[in-house]
């Protein structure tokens, strides 16, 4: 009896530890990580380099590429994380994945001369995905900031979005802004493991909060008066709307500003030739009107695009 | 690793609190359901025991995620609206009743034939032939396989957070998305899961031995 | 027989297309000790069986004390309450204690007070032998021990007529006679008893009527001493010669 619990014990100490080895491996180990990747990179790199040099597009002010792009190039795919549900940025359609992320993603994977291929990503598995190389970069309306900077590396920001709120039509509550959601009294509903809900939690820490995985989920539970209140960025909110403009409006007041930036892996050098991309884009137009196309056509005026941080470029 | 957890303990200690609180009326609910639809399903009236069939056969043949959006979406979508905690609560009470009858029919068909006709012959009824004879026979071949119902039953409630409960689980994830530290955060739940679970399986155990030395 | 205790009327049971009970007409007097025998698969376990309704029967009808026995529900517990079994495997309530096999039908059925129930319980116990032991589970008591304590658990519950289904064949032969004299203490005391069983010096000495079935039916009944020095069916001068050279 004692023996096997004593085995027992011993074998969950065993597991417990492989995992906190495990989790500073991911955690500190960054460096170590990108040594073992290195060695066979670097190979492909040298015997790539004639093809590389006749792939790069020349127009496109995509200087370089190390050893990311390389690979990639070699693969002959982007591998990306997309939105499935987010109207106007990423959606599944039966005809691939559409939205503004979809034509940036696009865009980036034209410019490297490979193919794009989509993987659905939602908001709590966006770092894990790039961690363990599930993907080369996230297009998932991925809003920039300091604790992701830490794990991930954001090229852009190529949009600016910002925390609005969606209320039922005739916003009976009389919701006006941030500070009307104050209040235990009313439920408002985000998605799980979102920059909203932290802005939330922060700005309404009295909020009565439902979360769930999707932002359809909690246009449902607005519908079965779980809750008086939507909370995201507003292009997000918009897709929402165009859905069901009988139900739902927009109070139209942000409150945050949510630079959204493509995720890459960290210290890739992805992340300067996507900027790169996407000056490009800025520059030949081909930015609006990919806005135009998607988001634009909520009848959202398209605004100037956002300066790209360049920095260690 | 060690400030991580001194930072987020409280955030761990009230995801804790709601996942107990879930498991132990989730699982009061589903023995007191699992008692109810066993008696129903060796009970002598023939429609009591279609129903408790009935029982068993849905709930323990549909995804655990499906029985909590149905719970929640699809009885809210008919008009009853209840919050995600009692409907977490009530759902996952009600899939573990299905296995939890499971367990006490077979518990109640591993006692002898015999000693449930000597319980007739000196008159007992139905139910206090079940309640005096057959059940607590039926119990001691019953504490394991219901100590892996416990577990089990704890460990579904991981999925409440599909219907925003901010359960032990549901923190984990938040850290992750506040702090991007995705092992160092899942871990902490991990280890609290662990350390209550080989505690709930020592208490099983030592039930097993302490009925087991009458037989 | 107008005082008849027990009463079974044009008795018939299938067991699908097995014909167990063929047209089964007996009636047992008060005070009467009844013996029936017969080679297995005979009837014999099963018509006993019938008399507290442990098995159905599909036609005919049996009377207790001049009522008809119920189908199901709590006029049969209740009738069962007044007709005491002994099983062949004790079946003594494995999870309860000597003293409390034999209280749990005074105080769930009858609602007779605890300290009443287990005062007479003792004496019950003390009356077959095992009153020391009264705190112990059936697992620590030997074969005839148990037996013995399961007619005290009967016979707690002063049941009007006492069944016993081959009450000594489980037995080791050094514990049969212990319970055999139980037995013919009851029946000497004037309790009314209907016995399925072989032993013919029990049956000689206790039995005032000896009925001997074979497939299914009734085929004599004659006072013991008649029956086994001159059967008058070949049937159970056959089966008497197979069980006494045996």
């Amino acid at each position: 009896m004692r023996m096997r619990r004593n085995r027992r014990l011993g074998i969950a100490l065993v597991a417990a530890t492989a995992l906190i080895l495990s989790a500073c491996g991911s955690d500190d180990g960054d460096d170590g990580g990108e040594a073992t990747e290195t060695e066979p990179a670097a190979e492909t790199e040298e015997s790539m380099a004639p093809t590389d040099e006749s792939m790069a597009p020349s127009e496109g002010g995509t200087s370089g590429g190390g050893e990311a792009v390389a690979a990639i190039q070699e693969s002959g795919t982007l591998r990306v994380g997309i939105k499935y549900d987010q109207p106007l940025f990423g959606v599944n359609t039966p005809s691939g994945v559409v939205g503004f992320d979809a034509e940036i993603a696009t865009a980036i994977a034209e410019s490297l001369g490979v193919e794009p291929e989509f993987q659905e990503a939602v908001s709590a598995n966006r770092e894990p995905f790039l961690q363990e190389d599930q993907v080369d970069l996230v297009a998932a309306t991925y809003t920039i900031n300091e604790e992701r900077d830490e794990v991930v590396d954001f090229a852009g920001p190529y949009y600016v979005a910002g925390q609005d709120i969606m209320v039922a039509t005739g916003n009976p509550e009389g919701i006006e802004g941030i500070e009307s959601l104050n209040t235990a009294d009313l439920t408002t509903c985000t998605v799980e493991g979102s920059t909203s809900l932290e802005n939330l939690n922060e700005m309404a820490p009295d909020a009565d909060v439902l979360t769930f995985d999707t932002y359809s989920k909690c246009a449902d539970a607005m519908r079965q008066g779980r809750a008086a209140a939507v909370t995201t960025d507003n292009v997000i909110l918009i897709g929402l709307i165009d859905e069901a403009p009988d139900d739902f409006e927009l109070i139209d007041n942000p409150f945050t500003e949510e630079p959204y930036g493509i995720g890459v892996q960290e210290g890739s050098d992805l992340r300067c030739y996507v900027n790169g991309v996407l000056q490009t884009m800025y520059d030949d137009g081909s930015w609006a009107e990919a806005y135009e196309a998607t988001v634009g056509s909520a009848g959202v005026s398209t605004p100037e695009p956002p300066e790209l941080n360049n920095e260690g470029c | 690793m060690l400030e991580f957890y001194t930072e987020y303990w409280p955030d761990y200690w009230d995801g804790t609190l709601v996942t107990l609180r879930l498991v132990v009326i989730s699982f009061t609910l589903a023995c007191i359901i699992g008692v109810i639809i066993a008696g129903f399903r060796v009970s002598p009236v023939p429609p009591l025991r279609s129903f408790a069939s009935g029982y068993v056969a849905l709930f323990r043949n549909m995804p655990l995620l499906v029985v909590f959006f149905l719970a929640f979406f699809g009885v809210g979508d008919l008009g009853f609206v209840f919050g995600p905690f009692p409907t977490a609560a009530v759902a996952l009470g009600m899939y573990t009743g299905a296995y939890m009858a499971e367990v006490i029919r077979s518990g109640i068909n591993s006692v002898s034939s015999g000693q449930a006709e000597a319980g007739r012959a000196i008159g007992l009824g139905f139910i206090p032939l079940l309640r005096e004879i057959v059940i607590p026979q039926a119990v001691r071949t019953v504490i394991a396989p219901i100590g892996n119902l416990f577990i089990a039953n704890f460990k579904n409630t991981a999925v409440a957070l599909t219907i925003s409960v901010f359960e032990l689980t549901y923190i984990s994830r938040k850290l992750i998305n506040e702090t991007a530290r995705t092992w160092l955060s899942l871990l902490g739940a991990a280890i609290i899961y662990t350390v209550i679970l080989l505690f709930a399986g020592w208490v099983f155990r030592t039930l097993e031995d302490r009925y087991a030395i009458k037989r | 027989m107008a005082d008849a205790l027990v009463e079974m009327r044009g008795v018939n049971k299938w067991y699908g297309e097995l014909h167990a009970l063929k047209e089964i007409n007996l009636d047992i007097a008060e005070r009467e000790v009844v013996v029936v025998i017969g080679p297995s698969g005979s009837g014999k376990s099963t018509l006993i069986r019938t008399i507290n309704r442990l098995e159905s029967i599909q036609e005919g009808e049996i009377l207790i004390d001049g009522e008809r026995l119920p189908e199901e529900g709590k006029g049969l517990a209740k009738l069962r309450a007044d007709v005491g079994m002994v099983f062949q495997s004790f079946n003594l309530f494995a999870h309860k204690t000597i003293l409390e096999n034999v209280t749990l039908g005074p105080v769930k059925v009858k609602k007779m007070g605890k300290s009443d129930a287990e005062e007479k319980a003792r004496g019950l116990l003390e009356r077959v032998g095992v009153a020391h032991q009264a705190d112990k589970y059936p697992a620590e008591l030997s074969g005839g021990q148990q037996q013995r304590v399961a007619i005290a658990r009967a016979l707690a519950m002063e049941p009007k007529v006492m069944l016993f289904d081959e009450p000594t064949s489980a037995l080791d032969p050094e514990m049969i006679n212990e319970v055999l004299q139980v037995m013919l203490d009851l029946a000497e005391g004037g309790t009314t008893m209907v016995v399925v069983t072989h032993e013919m010096g029990f049956a000689r000495s206790a039995a005032d009527r000896m009925v001997f079935m074979d497939e299914g039916e009734i085929v004599e009944e004659n006072d013991p001493e008649s029956f086994y020095k001159g059967a008058k069916t070949e049937r159970a001068r056959d089966f008497l010669s197979k069980i006494i050279t045996h």
